[in-house]
């Protein structure tokens, strides 16, 4: 359209103004049109355009003036002839040098002019389509000619630049000789004007276009970036970004968010690049709670009002690859996108047009950022900001951040401003070159970088939010491979505890069977040895009893003493054989008490008694014949044994053994005698024989025969004597020992009695006895030739103790106190005997007149004799006498039985 | 030398005998008596050079009339032989502290009999 349009206008132009030199300046009008359509670049086209005028014009210098959006201008190009004139181009004029009216003026009816200084004139050409040039010429304001001189410039022509219906600049030519320009040249400038407008109009477009290819561009390219991959390269993606917004830095902060039960709440993260500002160390003094819990802890207080509320449930796993290169970490400070101050600020800021998530904060200076934010950014020479909140279906996500730094800027101006002249009242004498170095400028953010940064913003908030659910997925992997890896760590660790308690199990079940089976055996030992003890405490209580038993029981008498001598126990026959009872022998001195006497009766001194010794000296004393004292005050001889009583070799006393042996001593006694009796009895008819023998022997009795005979008589006469003896020794042995054996049989005592007198019939009357018997028929169980010996020796005795002439009877009778038993007696009418020696001539040679007996040819034995077979038959002896009236001598024989017959039988 | 000897013997066989041994042995006087009492009577009366003394005899015993004999100023000089058949060795023991002559155990050897006693003379 505007292309037809300005083929419409040439076309008006060649039919109403081309005169003369009509095909020379069609062809220039060509040319120019070509060249300016043979570029897209606006700046060659200028300088095309500036060329081909100057050249047409034959002026020495063109130029193409473009006003700034504050009313100055800059010369973007220009053509110079032979320097006739200096270059201005770049060079910068104030706004004041074309006033705002002469602006509008080029504005509203495209006013051009034509000045001629030399003439002071100035022609004033209004732009009105389709109609002819219409140039009317006026006088000229004089400080324009003054300007103009200034600049020596002489003539001047000034065709203004519309584009979009703004006033895009001026075409002037300038000559610095006066040179009058008309209508044609005006005309020619005006249809160049025209293609300008075009060309800039399609350079504008090809501009947009381009920026928005770039934008385009910078878009997919980091699209793809943040699409590429389900790994978000962020960090690159966030320097990629930095580089296409020309910015010297940028930070990309992710919210905090939650991810599953388990993996728990994702902290915030933080990709930087460029300079960062600290965060003020006033917004850490303000948080509630430690910086490296609130990440965590206490996400409510930095989301912002609006409008999710479901970022709770977002996920983002935090993976190496995606890691921050200026990581936060948990216990690092608090980004200021946490804190709730940037979210009050933000609210405060007054939001980009193009969104209302979006702040485009060109100068800091300007902002109504708190102080201490405002210096943390100056202070690492951060003046601009752009800040996108990003969102993702409602969800909030973060903060993209960019910052750009202060920049110079330089300009070319022409001349200086008078600076006591503010309005510019006057001209200007000088356009002398100068520059102008501006530092520490801010750089604004375009309307095109802040589109760019929201259409990135929208690639970032899905790639952010991709990122988090790529992030939750492999948190889910990462848990569910940590899981795995768990359960199998946990199973292996399982199975190896499985294993170790299955082998402790198997160790303290060996423990527990060997402590089983040593338990049992030290239940087994404790048993036995209960048993031992109970057997032991039995058999002490038997060996008590039995200990108590025997102390009761043995003949002899025991007590104990302690090493003082004191008595500590005794038994009943310790007391008995003393005198005493028991318990007056308990606690008494047994030296003095018992009159301890050595056997001749010499009391002993205490430390010289045998049973002193025992107790000190530990000796056992065995003696016989010392004597005690019983309580009566008698003594009576004792045979003791002293021991010492033993405790863990010490001694603590003595026990002593004793008996009274006063018996035994008489038994001794006896037996002494007896030997001594025997020994007599045998050696005095051995004597006789011997001495009687010798005699006859020697020869010394060859010459008496008598004596020789009377020898000889004497020998044979003891030789009777000793066979009696010895055959009665022998028959009192036999008895006491029980080696006589009893015929016994059943026989009538008539018939004994009768054997008995007949044999001695022949003695008895040698020795004027007269035999008187009165027997009794019954029948005896006895051995008739042993009670024939009965009667025999009775009735010897009697023969030999009776005087001659007097009577011995042997009468029979039944017993009448035991009819069992028949009663013998052989009554003499000796001397008696006396009353103390009636027992006593029943024993072994104690006859009443030994030497009487002997002439009698009595061996001393025979009442024992008759005694032993009496008793053998059960019967009784005894005799009865009284000195100087005869003895009777007694004995009983039992009747035979009715057993007696049937053995016999 | 001739010599008297008085046994005092209560058995009438040994007194026998030992009077005819000690006759016809040495040719010695010899008396006899059958008790201690005749024995003591007999000694006082006839001094004899020995008395030959029975131990065990009735009534009253040879020691006994040892005693009588060595009480009697008539008869203490004259040495005394017990003539015993107890040979127990304790009653042995006792003889030997009596102050007799001697002692000579019976059954005593007849034909050394009288040597015995000459030798206890002798020694007197």
């Amino acid at each position: 359209m505007r292309s037809r349009q300005s083929s419409l206008k040439l076309s008006d132009y060649s039919a109403k103004a081309m005169l003369g030199n009509r095909n020379s300046f069609a062809l220039l009008l060509h040319r120019i049109t070509r060249r300016i359509r043979q570029s897209l670049e606006l700046e060659e086209i200028l300088a095309s355009t500036v060329a081909e005028v100057r050249s047409f014009l034959g002026t020495d210098r063109v130029k193409i003036y473009r006003f700034h959006g504050d009313g100055s201008g800059e010369v973007v190009a220009e053509a110079i002839r032979d320097q006739r004139l200096p270059s201005l181009l770049h060079h910068n004029f104030p706004a004041g040098d074309i006033p705002r009216e002469a602006r509008e003026l080029f504005l509203s009816v495209r006013q051009r002019s034509i000045v001629n200084v030399s003439t002071q004139q100035i022609g004033i050409s209004p732009f009105k389509p389709g109609s002819m040039m219409d140039i009317r010429f006026r006088k000229v304001d004089p400080c324009h000619v003054e300007y103009l001189t200034a600049m020596g410039v002489k003539s001047s022509l000034v065709v203004p630049i519309l584009a979009e219906e703004r006033l895009w600049g001026l075409l002037v030519s300038h000559h610095a000789t006066p040179r009058q320009l008309g209508e044609r040249e005006l005309h020619l400038v005006q249809l160049i004007a025209d293609q300008l407008e075009i060309a800039i109009a399609q350079s504008n477009l090809l501009s947009q276009t381009r920026l928005r290819a770039h934008q385009e561009q910078t878009i997919n390219q980091i699209a793809t970036l943040l699409h590429a991959a389900p790994q978000v390269p962020l960090q690159t993606v966030l320097e990629q970004t930095v580089i296409a917004l020309q910015a010297n830095g940028g930070r990309l902060y992710l919210h905090s968010h939650f991810s599953d039960h388990r993996s728990g709440q994702f902290p915030p993260q933080l990709f930087t690049t460029g300079p960062q500002p600290q965060i003020p160390a006033s917004w850490l003094q303000d948080l509630d709670t430690p910086p490296n819990r609130n990440s965590t802890n206490q996400p409510s207080l930095l989301i912002p009002p609006t409008p999710s509320s479901s970022f709770g449930e977002a996920h983002e796993p935090p993976s190496p690859s995606s890691r921050p290169s200026s990581p936060s970490s948990p216990s690092s400070s608090p980004h200021l996108e946490q804190h709730p101050h940037w979210q009050t600020w933000l609210e405060m800021e007054e939001p980009s047009p193009v969104s209302s998530n979006l702040w485009a904060i060109a100068d800091l200076y300007r902002a109504v950022m708190p102080s201490d934010l405002a210096i943390a950014f100056l202070t690492v020479q951060i003046r601009g900001l752009l800040i996108v909140r990003l969102y993702y279906q409602q969800q909030f996500l973060g903060y993209l951040s960019l910052f750009r730094g202060e920049i110079d800027f330089e300009r070319i101006w022409a001349g200086r401003i008078d600076r006591n002249d503010p309005r510019q009242l006057r001209p200007r004498r000088s356009f002398e070159t100068w520059r102008e170095l501006k530092q520490g400028q801010s750089h604004p953010w375009s309307t095109a970088d802040q589109e760019l940064v929201r259409a990135l913003a929208d690639h970032f908030a899905m790639a952010i939010h991709q990122h988090l659910l790529y992030q939750q997925v492999c948190t889910l992997n990462s848990t569910l491979e940590q899981d795995i890896q768990q359960r199998k760590q946990a199973e292996q660790k399982i199975s190896a505890l499985n294993a170790e308690l299955e082998q402790r199990v198997l160790q303290r079940t060996a423990e527990l069977q060997q402590a089983n089976s040593e338990l049992s055996r030290q239940i087994a030992d404790r048993e036995r040895a209960l048993t031992k003890l109970q057997q032991t405490q039995a058999t002490l209580v038997r060996l008590g009893h039995q200990l108590e038993l025997i102390l009761n029981s043995v003949a002899e008498g025991i007590y104990g003493l302690d090493t003082q001598g004191i008595i500590t126990f005794a038994n009943p026959v310790a007391a008995k054989l003393l005198g005493y009872e028991v318990e007056d022998l308990i606690g008494q001195w047994m030296h003095q008490f018992f009159h301890h006497a050595k056997p001749d009766g010499t009391p002993y001194l205490a430390a010289e008694s045998p049973i002193y010794l025992t107790m000190h000296n530990g000796t056992t004393h065995h003696c016989s014949e010392d004597r005690f004292q019983r309580a009566d005050g008698t003594s009576f001889p004792v045979e003791y044994v002293s021991s010492p009583i033993r405790e863990a070799d010490q001694i603590v006393g003595a026990v002593v053994l004793f008996k009274d042996i006063t018996a035994r001593q008489q038994v001794e006694q006896m037996k002494d005698e007896f030997v001594s009796i025997v020994s007599h009895e045998l050696r005095t008819p051995l004597t006789s024989i011997r001495s009687t023998l010798g005699l006859l022997a020697s020869g010394w009795l060859n010459s008496y025969p008598e004596k020789s005979q009377r020898m000889l008589e004497i020998a044979f006469s003891n030789t009777n004597r000793l066979v009696r003896l010895i055959s009665d020794i022998l028959d009192i042995e036999r008895i006491k020992f029980g080696k006589m054996p009893m015929q016994k049989q059943t026989c009538n005592a008539t018939d004994l009695m009768l054997q008995s007198i007949d044999a001695m019939r022949a003695i008895a009357e040698k020795a004027g006895i007269q035999l008187s018997v009165a027997p009794i028929s019954v029948t005896l169980w006895a051995d008739p030739d042993r009670i024939i010996q009965t009667f025999t020796n009775l009735l010897n005795n009697a023969i030999k103790f009776s005087p001659s002439g007097s009577i011995v009877s042997l009468t029979a009778e039944l017993h009448q106190a035991e009819p069992d038993y028949v009663l013998f007696r052989i009554k003499d009418q000796g001397v008696g005997i006396p009353a103390d020696q009636l027992e006593a001539i029943f024993d072994r040679f104690q006859q009443v007149d030994a030497s009487n007996s002997r002439s009698q040819g009595g061996t001393g034995l025979g009442l024992t004799i008759c005694r032993g077979i009496v008793q053998q038959h059960q019967g009784q002896i005894w005799v009865e006498s009284k000195l100087g009236e005869g003895s009777t001598f007694c004995f009983s024989l039992p009747l035979v039985t009715p057993d007696h017959h049937d053995s016999t039988l | 030398m001739t010599k008297h000897i008085l046994i005092i013997e209560d058995e009438p066989d040994i007194r026998e005998a030992t009077q005819l041994c000690l006759e016809v042995a040495k040719g010695w006087k010899v008396s006899t008596a059958c008790s201690s009492q005749e024995g003591v009577e007999k000694a006082v009366a006839e001094h004899p050079d020995a008395v030959l003394l029975d131990v065990m005899m009735p009534d009253v015993d040879g020691l006994a009339t040892f005693a009588q004999l060595q009480a009697h100023p008539s008869t203490q000089h004259i040495p005394v032989i017990l003539l015993t058949a107890k040979a127990q060795p304790d009653e042995q023991r006792r003889f030997a502290q009596l102050k007799v002559a001697g002692v000579i155990t019976k059954p005593y050897d007849p034909l050394t009999l009288a040597d015995q006693i000459a030798e206890v003379l002798e020694i007197r």
